[in-house]
């Protein structure tokens, strides 16, 4: 279980760019994951350089196949990030979003 | 100066029957052994391991080893990811230049099969960084980002890096204790399913169990009694962002660019001395940023030059990973630096058996941790 306390720390930070664009410089499908993350493969992470050049990782969602390519627009959008079961705090993170 | 005198290692694979402590207690005894010595004449131990603590909830394994040897010497635990060997190894000849007339044993141990492939992904995955592993991303999928980007960038496919699984699979054929000893062919790498897009299942090292040690000494007395001696020419250690997104370059591994630096200039030699380099080849792409990344090749030719398979044994002045590398001998991540090590020893004394390099003089060893957050080069010459 990851603490509520660390999920918040991330969270305030993520917020900042929430709603920005940049370009994917690379991307990868995972197929073998770890266990939070297993309900979902394969599902593709990009790595984005959003405007003001600065880089993030995230999963892309709602996709097409044909938006998994180098130079591919995105913004930044919330989504929930890993399985966890009932008792536990939902973390939410970034995610993009081909545009 | 120090000198390797003796190496020992486990088979690497499934080995069911063994837990870490036997693993452990089975190299400490085989590499004494190998060099006819006693236990009492070890000074201090220097232990690499990962993920014990985080998979069999076992650490302080110091005094553990401590219970095995029936002595109260230093042993000091040493975790730097896959560099754990590595950096173990790099720490021990730092002691020895602390200490004359000392003998340390290195070890290096790990026990990954009992668990499955999600705990395991998962545990490997603490050596990134929270943004990755909130991303989902694991160290195929890291792997896989690069490789993407350097494919892309120099107009190469994924057959460009199959050539390294067939020829370390070549290599991991003729060596006895690798976990794969099965040749296999460009198109079934090809065919064999995704981890993390382009990397295949046959790009991949795999999940193994398996450890190594090494006596290293500054013993005038003990070197001139020793049969087999190769001379610990450079150890150099450098770190780098753990972050993807923090690099400058994609296709560069930067750690492994001021570590080789750094250890050629210790060493007084230029790249085309080294007749024989174990390099860490986690995935297939990890051995041809590591070629260019070390001054071998150029930035960017690595994808043409691995399929003319020039570093291949026997084919030129150069053999990379006789051992099978991490992806045919097999990946017991806290062993891994020490066994590269290791292959290296036997080929500079002539014992690599069917693998062994002619008159090889000169060899290396690459160890990375993580994506590229520590790399370790050691040269050694005999």
């Amino acid at each position: 279980m990851i603490s509520p306390v660390k999920i918040w720390r991330r969270q305030k930070e993520k917020r900042l760019i929430l709603g920005k664009t940049g370009k994917i410089i690379s991307w990868t499908k995972v197929y073998l994951s770890a266990k939070d993350f297993k309900n979902i493969t394969p599902y593709p992470v990009v790595l984005v350089e959003l405007e003001g050049k600065k880089n993030f990782v995230g999963q892309l969602v709602d996709y097409d196949e044909k938006n998994l390519k180098i130079g591919q627009k995105v913004k930044v959008v919330l989504r929930k990030t890993r399985n966890v079961n009932s008792e536990e705090v939902i973390p939410y993170g970034i995610k993009f979003k081909p545009i | 100066m120090s000198y390797i005198i003796s190496f020992y290692q486990t088979k690497f694979g499934e080995l069911w029957e063994k837990s870490l402590t036997s693993l452990i207690k089975e190299v400490i005894f085989g590499v004494l052994k190998e060099a006819s010595l006693k236990i009492d004449q070890i000074n201090a131990i220097f232990f690499a391991n990962m993920m014990a603590g985080v998979l069999e909830n076992n650490l302080h394994i110091a005094s553990k080893i401590s219970e095995i040897i029936g002595k109260n010497i230093p042993i000091f635990r040493v975790e730097a990811a896959c560099a754990s060997g590595g950096v173990a190894f790099h720490l021990a000849t730092k002691y020895l230049s602390d200490n004359s007339k000392k003998t340390v044993l290195v070890l290096g141990a790990e026990k990954m099969t009992d668990y499955s492939p999600e705990e395991t992904t998962a545990a490997l995955a603490a050596a990134a960084s929270g943004e990755e592993q909130e991303a989902g991303l694991t160290f195929p999928g890291l792997y896989g980002l690069m490789a993407n980007f350097y494919l892309q960038k120099y107009h190469y496919n994924e057959e460009n890096l199959a050539y390294v699984s067939f020829k370390n699979h070549y290599h991991g054929s003729l060596n006895p204790k690798a976990h794969f000893q099965n040749k296999v062919t460009v198109e079934k790498i090809l065919k064999s399913p995704y981890v993390a897009y382009p990397l295949k299942v046959l790009d991949s090292s795999p999940i193994s169990d398996g450890a190594a040690a090494l006596i290293i000494t500054n013993d005038k007395k003990l070197i001139k009694k020793s049969k087999n001696l190769a001379k610990v020419l450079a150890s150099e250690v450098a770190t780098d962002t753990i972050n993807l997104s923090l690099r400058k370059s994609l296709d560069q591994i930067l750690a492994t660019k001021i570590a080789a630096d750094q250890a050629f200039k210790k060493a007084g030699i230029e790249r085309k001395q080294i007749q024989v380099a174990e390099l860490h080849d986690c995935f297939s792409i990890a051995e041809i940023l590591a070629m260019e990344d070390l001054g071998f090749w150029r930035k960017g030719e690595g994808g043409k030059k691995i399929k003319e398979l020039s570093t291949m044994l026997g084919r030129s002045s150069l053999t990379v990973n006789p051992s099978g590398g991490l992806k045919a001998a097999g990946h017991p991540v806290g062993a891994t630096g020490i066994k590269q090590i290791g292959e290296i020893f036997l080929q500079l004394v002539g014992q690599a058996k069917e693998r062994q390099v002619k008159n090889a003089r000169f060899g290396l060893a690459h160890n990375v941790g993580g994506s590229g957050g520590t790399a370790v080069v050691t040269i050694l010459g005999n």
